[in-house]
């Protein structure tokens, strides 16, 4: 299996967004409809949190502020997999089952780069505003920090994104196993909810399967740990390895999975 | 410029027992079952040859195809395709090759077919002015300026094999591997489809390897036959020969009634009477039957395609001859 990076050109990159965008403005009615689904799903994730710190001031050493930080951090998470993970992977489930992927592994690309860009879920960008604003009201509240801070913040946050991206692309290459995987995506779903709370409040265990096995984490409790400035230098550079091992490990079985695509006869 | 040797593809199927209980007992201890979809195929492919690839559901072409196109990983055996090997996924193997399934499409559902051309030539780094022009050319070739602007939904079948066709083409590949592309379509536009592969063929030079259910897309396109049957080779010639070998009998017609030819071995098929002969003694039966019914209107014809092919699959032999 070719593993060139030479098929990697940006100028694919803009082909399928263009595209995939294109097709997405096809649905304008369901565009505006996800416009509620996002504003709720937003709601969704603040309310307990309220309703939580209404009770009790301090948990686990976080107050409202810095568990609102993690929450915003949250929603732009959910808008990452709401509009491109899902919507890219999950059709690969569907690819594999019908064999509509055949005509995207003849194309001279990477066939990583082609299954994990051709889609957009324009909606999600709803819950990429909801987030920003969340994260935008908590800093309001808890003061900016400096220059410093926010770009650990965005390094983290990124390499967040990356090691989730992994682990769901490692869920979706079982399917070119056993072909059905709907619930297990489902199940990783309702595991990476766990994100919504920063990590501290769980137990040593689950702390550590959050940060590396799920690292859901990464994507939310270690932003806002680097713009309240709480975490250490190598949680961070542990956060980072961690994004770059997922990533190689994903990229790894996906070509092996590939080998094993059986298609479907026409 | 295609090398196939002991080329072989299992598949591993799932056995369920019918009903609940095999359903439920396939849960805990799942039975599998080897399906040798294609073994030990060897043929060869000379640059700029057309080739039929002819079997019954479920012989293995489709397989065949894919394993060539780089899609299926072969169980065992070697392919080489213009010096590559096919499952290494070489992107320039894969700038060289196209794909066409009848039964499937490329093109972006929702979008107007000329999006589907545009990611194409991004995908196959297609400089603007040639593919301009490669669009110009396949798209007169095939008459189809009003189609480009129509969301891909709103074509009609055979509309929108020509936007798969463009689409599969635009970065002008060397060889084609056509699954079935005429499957579903009318007949006036399965004449325009083999018109423009022939066409195609012939300003390019490129391989044209394909499948096909239509024997008169075998006749018309591809004076080179493949035959396979449950995964093996079965033929490998021209059709001439092999209507000459598996059938070397000719059908003598008579449109009317005559009782009286019913001893020179004439059999009543409809309203009027058929006999099967070698093909070298057709004229001495014409002469005895004019001799015995002088006015009589009288045909003589080769066995057709369909039924030339079913013998060598009901028959089994395998035979080489090219």
């Amino acid at each position: 299996m070719s593993r060139k990076l030479g098929a990697f050109r940006l100028e694919v990159v803009a082909a399928l967004v263009r595209v995939s965008l294109l097709t997405a403005m096809q649905y304008r009615a369901s565009f505006l409809a996800e416009f509620v689904v996002g504003l709720l799903s937003a709601f969704g994730v603040a309310v307990p949190l309220f309703l939580v710190y209404a009770r009790v001031p301090v948990i686990a050493g976080w107050n409202l502020d810095g568990a609102l930080l993690v929450t915003g951090f949250f929603l732009l998470y959910n808008a990452f997999v709401a509009g491109l993970v899902e919507p890219n992977l999950g059709a690969v489930v569907d690819g594999v089952r019908s064999g509509e992927l055949d005509y995207l592994l003849v194309r001279p690309v990477d066939a990583q780069l082609v299954i994990s860009m051709r889609k957009v879920a324009p909606a999600a960008v709803w819950e990429l505003f909801a987030g920003l604003g969340v994260v935008g009201v908590a800093l309001s509240r808890v003061g900016v920090p400096g220059p410093g801070p926010v770009f650990v913040a965005v390094v983290l946050f990124v390499a967040g994104l990356v090691a989730t991206y992994g682990l769901w692309l490692l869920v979706i290459c079982t399917s070119f196993w056993f072909v059905r995987v709907d619930n297990l995506r489902y199940l990783l779903g309702a595991i990476t909810d766990a994100g919504r709370w920063p990590v501290s409040v769980y137990g040593r265990g689950l702390r550590l399967i959050l940060t590396t096995v799920i690292p859901v984490a990464l994507v939310s409790s270690y932003p806002a740990m680097a713009l309240l400035e709480r975490l250490d230098t190598d949680l961070a550079f542990g956060a980072v390895a961690t994004a770059l091992a997922s990533l190689a490990l994903s990229r790894w079985v996906l070509f092996r999975a590939l080998r094993n695509y059986a298609s479907a006869s026409s | 410029m295609i090398e196939v040797a002991g080329l072989c593809k299992t598949y591993r199927v799932p056995v369920r027992t019918p009903g609940l209980g095999g359903a439920f007992r396939s849960l805990f201890s799942r039975e599998v079952k080897e399906v040798h979809a294609v073994s030990d195929l060897h043929f060869r492919i000379a640059a700029g040859e057309r080739v039929g690839f002819l079997g019954p559901n479920g012989a293995g072409k489709t397989t065949t195809l894919k394993m060539l196109s780089g899609l299926l990983y072969p169980t065992s055996g070697t392919l080489k395709v213009g010096g590559f090997v096919p499952q290494e996924r070489h992107p320039s193997f894969l700038q060289q090759i196209t794909l066409v399934m009848g039964q499937k499409q490329q093109l972006l559902w929702d979008l107007p077919a000329i999006e589907s051309f545009e990611l194409n030539r991004a995908m196959y780094g297609v400089e603007l002015a040639e593919f301009r022009r490669t669009l110009d050319e396949l798209v007169a070739m095939l008459r189809a300026e009003p189609l480009l602007q129509k969301p891909v939904r709103n074509l009609s079948l055979g509309e929108r094999m020509k936007c798969e066709l463009i689409a599969a083409l635009v970065h002008r590949p060397s060889v084609l591997f056509l699954d079935e592309p005429t499957i579903g379509l009318d007949v006036e536009m399965q004449v325009q489809v083999r018109q423009f592969i022939a066409e195609h063929n012939r300003s390019t030079g490129a391989t044209v390897l394909l499948t096909s259910h239509y024997m008169q897309d075998i006749a018309a396109l591809t004076p080179r036959l493949l035959i396979i049957d449950q995964g093996r080779l079965r033929y490998d010639g021209d059709l001439e020969a092999l209507s000459r070998e598996v059938a070397p009998e000719r059908r003598v017609v008579i449109r009317s009634m005559v009782p009286q030819l019913l001893p020179l071995g004439f059999l009543p098929q409809g309203d009027g009477m058929v006999a099967t002969v070698p093909a070298g003694e057709t004229n001495a039966l014409i002469q005895r039957t004019l001799a015995v019914a002088p006015l009589v209107e009288l045909g003589v014809e080769v066995p057709p395609l369909e039924e030339i092919i079913g013998r060598v699959f009901r028959e089994g032999r395998p035979r080489s001859e090219a």
